[in-house]
């Protein structure tokens, strides 16, 4: 321990001697530290604890999916839920959530509250329990008896001020009378976003249903039960209730997740490691610099060391004391990384709209926390011995003897010093070029994403949306009739060219889409099953002209196409190429699956296809239909205006209120807005890929200079040898340039298979991503080797300025 | 009495484009304990090569080699070590003193690398500064210091664990005469007090301070004499 003080206050000693060197060091490992810390923190967040229940690890969620169909996740039909509840033993709690969204009124302003129906058991199930007020009871699970709600804590202090007396108010819940009896605890808001609870009941007709899946099932695992028991259990169920109803079951399979994978999500799962990887590969970059930097510091320090062996210090004890040097170093790097990590959390959170940041598992856990610390101090150990240990090694082997001599250079160890440096430029620039063409394949894919969302014109666009509630607008004429004076008010707004109506707009709900099935007429029955699905959207017969969304043939909807004239329907291109393929679609008959009443619609145009996220790499085929014919109850509003849409808001919402004061009017925001909203979150992913590829581009240089500059300064006495000899300035030019360019090539050699990979995985994930993208194949290896070239060229300007007499008699 | 070293056909040769280079050829040589020996020689001749092997800084010969009865050609490195750390201490010619410690810190590296408990290591160093009268520069830096300090400092941590053998390469090559004297009065002292010491030296007058004269020439032990012999000549 004593002599590791000793070890220890030397190494400090030395890192202050060179402090030049030790800050250049110390601010590279700052670079990968602190993106390190802070990719990590968000890791911790998204991955570890996206769900902040104390339970989590004792929570499963059980889902449907359909490969087939590349459904990775969907709920659950009523009746199989019934069934696990009956028969799964594994869980002592089975609970399940549907989404809702309800209008609150009667009580102040009319607001749309984000809600969630959930059975009585469900906040047992999650093991918690309201801050004020109880539980659902069983009974309030059975119909006409559920008219209780449990307020989230966020709405019940914005909307009620905290009220204390809270409970037993009486709320309008879409005009119905309902009872506040709980408000959940601070920060719960499971499922995410949540504002309020209601709960579910299942009538006869729906307890025996096996379509319609509309439960997301939580379970609660049984003392002394696994996830290993759950999940055969569920499956075994699962096969019995496949081989009863086998129509309802075809194709889909079971799949059993622990709540913190279903919560995260896949693509932020996919995104978080992405960046994982490529903070990884910075952080290896900065140690292949240290290393570099300590080589040359260590190559300096032979003489020393070699009376240190000569002293009787064991190569173990050298190699000791070098390696405490560098983990100095990296401690110290780590120290400047957490502030740096500090500065990047800030940075991340304070950007991220609340609107968004609501919906992401985990957004509100991320912090440096203990873990995150010990993480950097673990990352700064591994860092230093990474850094350290081959130099150390490659130091402690020197030949004592000849060092020990006045003219002793030990030139064995020194060419194998100096191969292995060049080994270590090579895998930076290969490291660097995988990490540039990564984040140029997402900025670009990000680009594109901005580009063809200028189809749409959004600058000038106003969209908001509004849930008619079923009690006060039944009737399909009600709510057409409301939908004609809404379009006609709006559009009499001053400055308003044109008002339109559709159920959703591109990037809209978060770029959230729902497909639903249709049927074709005349296609045999047994193809019914395919993956015949469509968006279904309804429009007012403006819509296209007002999104700016081309017609390909035949007609779009007219103000004729009315309640009383023949069904019609207008499709997507996508749609008519992929269920179309070789005939003329229109005139053709197509059926939502499950309508009430079944209508037949016959195609009479079809439209450009619209990008409706970013997430969807191909367009997605949609079913068009005019709002008189199918006049809904959620809607989109869209307004094209002259001026800045935002400014319109007041103007939307009085004319609103003069129509149906209760009526709330909710996410009112120009397109350009809900557009950036819903992209912000791959924004971030490009931003801070961005930010990578550049820290790794100038560490790589860093290494290439560093590389170049030690060994122009190592041959210095070589360089005035052929310069006495007859070498000319730009012979000498070309020696120290082309050691350098031609590690740079290896290095872009073997990057580009590896980049290769990468883009391969990315052109899966993200629009506009292609693996052939020759930017990023060509234009950005050839900024690495102009980068590489630069710093070659300063380290050669050097050497050819190098006086020959004094370069001999260099030593 | 068992020689403190002995050699037997002891060999150093180097790979020279298929033939091989001997830098020591057959050394059959035997010091005693208490011995003051000057290996001398023109440049070349492979002396320091040969005090490299003898403080086991070198492990790449071939022959026999005894330090105190023990066949150091059978040991591993490890062993080696501790035999050298034990038994053997080094004074150079440029002194290599390690410039980033002070002169106390100097001192203590031997100590450290024994692992010599930390008190032990203080009191040790102490009586060394002591001994060679360089109390007042415990705190310097070796570029603090004049070429005959630092080689009082080298020679302090040379000896400062009493080893049985103290080997020196040119101790006063980089010394004027007074101090090279000085240094050469110390080394006399030590061996009186019962150290070994072999030295290489170019030095005639530096050799008189020994007992016996090793005459190396292209690697072979050309010659062996008492010193009083070269001195009186």
């Amino acid at each position: 321990m004593d002599t590791i003080r000793q070890d220890i206050r030397y190494a400090l000693r030395m890192l202050w001697k060179h402090r030049f060197a030790t800050f250049v060091c110390a601010g590279a490992l700052a670079l990968g530290m602190g993106a390190n810390t802070a990719i990590f923190s968000m890791a911790e967040a998204f991955l570890r604890h996206p769900v902040p229940l104390d339970e989590v690890n004792r929570l499963l969620a059980v889902v449907d999916s359909k490969p087939r169909q590349n459904i990775e996740k969907t709920s659950v039909a009523t009746a199989t839920y019934l069934e696990w509840q009956e028969q799964a033993l594994s869980f002592d709690r089975l609970g399940a959530y549907s989404w809702d969204g309800v209008n609150f009124t009667g009580d102040g302003t009319p607001q749309k509250i984000q809600d969630f129906r959930v059975t009585t058991n469900f906040f047992s199930t999650l093991g918690v329990q309201p801050h004020l007020g109880r539980d659902f009871l069983p009974e309030e699970g059975e119909p006409g008896k559920n008219q209780e709600l449990i307020l989230s804590y966020g709405l019940w202090e914005r909307r009620y001020a905290a009220d204390p007396k809270i409970l037993g108010k009486v709320v309008k819940v879409d005009g119905r009378p309902f009872t506040i009896v709980g408000v959940m605890g601070k920060g719960f808001d499971f499922p995410m976003s949540a504002e309020a609870w209601l709960p579910m009941a299942f009538d006869a007709k729906q307890r025996v249903d096996r379509d319609d899946r509309p439960l997301w099932v939580i379970g609660h695992l049984r003392p002394g039960g696994s996830f290993e028991q759950a999940k055969a259990e569920i499956l075994t169920i699962a096969q019995h209730q496949a081989a009863a109803y086998p129509d309802a079951y075809k194709d889909w399979q079971v799949r059993v997740l622990p709540l913190g994978e279903f919560a995260t999500g896949d693509l932020t799962r996919q995104y978080t490691l992405l960046l994982l990887g490529a903070v990884g590969f910075v952080l290896l970059i900065a140690c292949a610099d240290v290393a570099n930097v300590q080589f040359a510091r260590v190559s300096g320090r032979q003489k020393e060391l070699a009376v240190r062996a000569a002293m009787g210090a064991t190569r173990g004890r050298i190699v000791r004391q070098l390696l405490i040097e560098s983990v100095m170093l990296s401690l110290f790097g780590a120290a400047l990384g957490i502030f740096l990590a500090l500065w990047i959390l800030s940075v991340i959170l304070s950007h991220m709209p609340p609107d968004i940041a609501r919906y992401i598992a985990g957004w509100k856990s991320i912090h440096l926390d203990f873990g995150a610390f010990l993480f950097t101090f673990g990352v700064a150990l591994a860092s230093g011995l990474l850094s350290g240990i081959a130099p150390s090694l490659m130091s402690s082997r020197t030949n004592i003897s000849e060092t020990l001599k006045e003219s002793g250079r030990g030139a064995s160890s020194g060419r194998a010093r100096h191969r292995l440096r060049s080994v270590l430029v090579v895998a930076e620039i290969s490291l660097s070029l995988v990490l540039l063409v990564g984040a140029g394949l997402l900025v670009k894919g990000f680009n594109a994403l901005l580009t063809v969302n200028q189809q749409y014109r959004p600058e000038s666009l106003l969209t908001l949306n509004l849930n008619l509630p079923e009690l006060q607008y039944p009737q399909r004429s009600v709510r057409a009739t409301f939908h004609d004076r809404l379009l006609q008010s709006l559009s009499s707004i001053p400055q308003v060219q044109s008002a339109a109506l559709a159920t959703t707009v591109p990037y809209g709900n978060g770029g959230g889409t729902d497909a639903d099935r249709f049927l074709i007429e005349g296609r045999p029955v047994e193809q019914r099953e395919e993956s015949r699905t469509a968006i279904m959207e309804t429009v007012s017969p403006n819509y296209f002209a007002v999104m700016s969304i081309g017609l390909r043939d035949g007609r779009v909807f007219t103000d004729s196409d009315g309640d009383s004239t023949q069904p019609v329907a207008v499709i997507s291109r996508s749609l008519a190429s992929r269920y179309f393929a070789g005939e003329n679609p229109l005139g053709k008959k197509v059926q939502v699956a499950g309508s009430k009443p079944e209508v037949w619609l016959t195609v009479v145009g079809i439209v450009e296809d619209v990008r409706y996220n970013w997430i969807q790499k191909d367009a997605l085929p949609t079913l068009y239909r005019p709002y008189r014919q199918n006049p809904t109850y959620y809607t989109t509003v869209v307004l094209r205006t002259d001026d800045n849409p935002a400014k319109f808001t007041s103007a939307v919402r009085s004319k609103i209120a003069a129509i149906d004061p209760d009526l709330p009017i909710y996410e009112v925001k120009p397109l350009n807005q809900v557009i950036t909203e819903s992209i912000v979150g791959i924004s971030y992913v490009a931003a801070m890929m961005a930010g990578i590829g550049i820290i790794a581009l100038v560490l790589a240089t860093v290494g290439v200079y560093g590389v170049m500059s030690y060994s122009v300064s190592e041959r210095t006495h070589e360089m005035g040898i052929r310069m006495a000899m007859g070498a000319s300035q730009g012979a000498i030019n070309r020696l120290v340039v082309g050691n350098g360019m031609l590690l740079t090539v290896i290095g872009i050699a073997i990057g580009l298979p590896l980049a290769f990979a990468l883009a391969r995985a990315l052109s899966s994930l993200l629009f506009g991503v292609t693996a052939s993208d020759p930017f990023a194949f060509i234009g950005l290896p050839l900024i690495l080797g102009a980068v590489a070239f630069l710093a070659s060229y300063l380290p050669a300007r050097r050497a050819v300025r190098i006086d020959p007499l004094t370069a001999l008699r260099y030593e | 009495m068992e020689p403190l070293i002995q050699f037997r056909s002891l060999e150093k040769s180097y790979d020279a484009g298929g033939s091989k280079f001997f830098v020591l050829r057959r050394i059959n040589l035997a010091i005693q304990q208490g011995e003051f020996v000057t290996i001398m020689g023109p440049s070349g001749a492979g002396k320091s090569t040969l005090l490299s092997i003898i403080g086991m800084l070198d492990s790449a010969w071939t022959g026999e080699y005894y330090f105190l009865g023990e066949a150091v050609h059978q040991l591993n490195n490890k062993k080696r070590n501790e035999l050298h750390k034990a038994n053997i201490g080094f004074v150079f010619q440029s002194y290599h003193l390690i410039d980033n410690l002070t002169v106390f810190e100097n001192l203590e590296v031997p100590l450290s690398y024994k692992n010599v408990p930390h008190k032990e290591r203080v009191s040790l160093v102490c009586d060394a500064l002591d001994r060679f009268h360089i109390v007042g520069k415990k705190d310097l830096f070796p570029n603090q210091l004049s070429g005959g300090q630092q080689q009082l400092v080298g020679v302090a941590r040379a000896v400062i664990l009493h080893p049985k053998l103290l080997l020196a390469d040119e101790p006063t090559g980089n010394l004027h005469s007074a101090q090279g004297d000085e240094i050469m009065e110390l080394f006399k002292k030590l061996n009186d007090g019962g150290t070994t010491i072999i030295q290489v030296t170019h030095s005639e007058r530096n050799a008189a301070y020994g007992n016996r004269i090793v005459q190396l020439k292209d690697g072979w032990v050309v010659n062996e004499s008492a010193a009083a012999t070269v001195q009186s000549a």
